[in-house]
């Protein structure tokens, strides 16, 4: 067998394992290591390998953003901004048809502005805005449905960790896919309130209203959002400004948002080593699948597929549009399965040069970045699909009463945005470019 | 008694961990305010205040070799972090295919694969520890602050030992759930 050939084989191999529910960064890694062995006829190469690639892996730079933003996310939580977030948003939009809905997307995109992870951010506006909902007379499905859908502006709108992996695979640069992530992170809140009236509007009963609060009161509400709005201009103004190096925008945001914790009275000793474990269980849970992912890319790279690949895409002369949507679907199809990071970590090293080979009338960088943020929604798109959106399962797990199926029903509308906003940003590159 | 010394140790690990990341924030943090104030007492409007000649002269500024801590840290926290990780099963895996399996099949494949992952971890460790024996050898040291790298390799070696450790304590009781179907560890790997 040929070294292509092997490594075209090690695809099936490697879902074979995933589906068949081995972890997935251990799948990635004894696939890789497997395949290292065979094409170098031999242990040697692969093991002399992982002499030193578990630590330079695990030292990374660039990497080292993703456990201080994890623990900034659980700052965030513990500091009381969700709920002044939510609370803001809802006395603007409250007395609106669907508008406590409306005011959730909003605090969840809040949210999304100090948090890096779609997780964290529904999981916690969960927390906060459920209650509210149920409160003001929305209906299960679409309250479930709305903070699902909600939570994934927490990695549209940056920071946000899945570019970090995006840029550190392609090596882009990485401060300008968050500034470029800002204008589609923003677009994807609208397309969410959208979606919420015209399910209100074809629902109706689906929604209580109330009586609007006075603009004194609203002020007042927005005033305590503050603290948000310095960690983000910190964060994402900092490295758009070149202040600092991503890493260290991290760091400042989780000191940030850990002082602020700690005078809303959040931060304690108890809270700190929950904060320290869950981060510990998400940290390491990545950089694993991180070092199945380099071991099994470096196995890929010998074989030459990616750029095989990418050669037979280019030979055939499909027009780049064509190639760039069937990818896309691919995500959409794929992200029902399997999370985000893994599959980014999976596909992009094969995928990228694909893109990278086709002509879109745009420079290498500008591909590079628009392509980045369209991969990032598609994948972002598979947390709310049913029947394994994993959001939609945290959220669902809070709100016991609203059968899943509700859920599935609603969050339809909110999918029907996604799409519609990806065949914007497709058709427009202008949209996600012209910050940079 | 087994479980909670294990349970206690994963804890020690990921707080140890967790208290090291919070000790590399700061420090990012006090090198971004030293290379702050150093322009700012370098600034023209400084020239020949007393004060500000008397802080550069005791060397505010960032610090040397900053990004040099942070990546050996880093590695230390991320190997202290996995015994936890390993314990709980907070891997992340895909389970919409097993579900349609009973649940003895699927006993049977999460012993198979702990045992794996506790052989992936032992090779891991194994392989550290040569690395830490070459960097220790051959006295590398790191670019700027000279520190020699194998410090940051052994300080790793800890925490993958404990994995390792972890990975082999969580594979028995895998296995032994298998055999007498009587959950006894928590899995969460399908919630993240």
């Amino acid at each position: 067998m040929t070294d292509l050939a092997i490594g075209l084989w090690s695809f099936p191999a490697l879902l074979a394992l995933i589906f068949l529910r081995v972890p997935i960064g251990l799948a990635m890694f004894v696939t890789g290591l497997v395949g290292l062995w065979i094409v170098t006829d031999g242990p040697i190469v692969a093991l002399s390998r992982l002499k030193n690639e578990t630590y330079s892996t695990f030292s990374s730079y660039s990497l080292s953003i993703i456990p201080m933003f994890l623990l900034m996310g659980q700052f965030a939580t513990l500091g009381g901004m969700s709920q002044a977030l939510f609370r803001a948003a809802e006395g603007f939009l409250g007395h609106r048809r669907g508008g406590v809905a409306m005011a959730a997307v909003g605090a969840c995109a809040g949210f999304g502005a100090i948090c890096g992870s779609s997780l964290a951010t529904a999981a916690t506006m969960g927390r906060v805005a459920l209650p509210e909902l149920r409160r003001y007379g929305y209906d299960g499905g679409f309250s479930t449905a709305t903070l699902a859908a909600g939570g994934t502006l927490g990695i549209l709108i940056p920071p946000s960790v899945i570019l970090v992996i995006y840029a550190i695979l392609t090596e882009q640069n990485i401060a300008k896919l968050f500034v470029a992530a800002v204008v589609p992170g923003l677009l994807a809140a609208l397309g969410y309130v959208i979606a919420i009236s015209i399910y209100v509007r074809v629902n109706p009963g689906s929604a209580g209203t109330r009586d609007p609060i006075p603009g004194r009161e609203r002020l007042a509400l927005l005033v305590a959002v503050w603290p948000v709005l310095l960690v983000f201009v910190a964060v994402v103004g900092g490295i758009y400004g070149g202040i600092f190096t991503p890493t260290e925008a991290a760091a400042v945001g989780a000191l940030g948002t850990g002082l602020i914790a700690l005078a809303n009275g959040g931060l304690n000793g108890r809270t700190l080593v929950q904060s320290f474990t869950i981060t510990a269980k998400s940290s390491a849970m990545i950089f694993f699948i991180v070092l199945g992912a380099a071991f099994y890319n470096g196995f890929l790279a010998l074989t030459q597929v990616p750029q095989e690949m990418s050669a037979w895409v280019v030979e055939q002369g499909y027009a780049p549009l064509t190639v760039l949507v069937v990818i896309l679907v691919f995500y959409l199809i794929f992200g029902c399965l399997m999370d985000s990071l893994s599959m980014i970590l999976l596909t992009v090293p094969i995928f990228f040069p694909v893109i990278s080979a086709l002509d879109f009338g745009m420079t290498a960088e500008e591909v590079a970045i628009w392509f980045g943020i369209l991969v990032l929604i598609v994948v972002e798109v598979g947390l709310i699909t049913p029947p394994v959106g994993m959001n939609l399962f945290i959220i669902n797990a809070m709100d016991r009463a609203t059968p899943m199926l509700q859920t599935y029903r609603a969050v339809l509308y909110f999918i029907g945005s996604d799409i519609v906003r990806v065949a914007i940003l497709v058709a427009f590159p202008a949209i996600t470019l012209f910050l940079l | 008694m087994l479980a909670r010394i294990v349970e206690a140790l994963a804890r020690f690990m990921a707080i140890l961990g967790g208290l090291v990341l919070t000790g590399l924030i700061l420090m990012t943090c006090l090198s971004i305010a030293g290379r702050w104030l150093n322009g700012v007492l370098n600034a023209d409007a400084f020239e020949g205040v007393a004060l500000a000649e008397w802080l550069l002269a005791r060397g505010v500024g960032p610090i040397t070799g900053d990004f040099e801590l942070v990546e050996a840290g880093m590695a230390f926290v991320i190997f202290a972090f996995l015994p936890i990780t390993q314990l709980h099963g907070a891997h992340a895996s895909v389970d919409i295919f097993t579900r349609a399996l009973g649940e003895k099949s699927n006993r049977a494949l999460a012993a198979a694969w702990a045992v794996l992952f506790a052989a992936v971890l032992i090779l891991i460790a194994r392989q550290l520890w040569l690395g830490t024996q070459d960097k220790a050898r051959y006295g590398e040291t790191t670019f700027l602050i000279q520190f020699p790298i194998w410090w940051a390799y052994a300080a790793s070696l800890v925490g993958a030992v404990i994995a390792a450790a972890t990975a082999c304590y969580v594979a028995t009781v895998r296995v032994v759930e298998a055999f007498t179907g009587q959950p006894i560890l928590p899995d969460e790997g399908t919630e993240h």
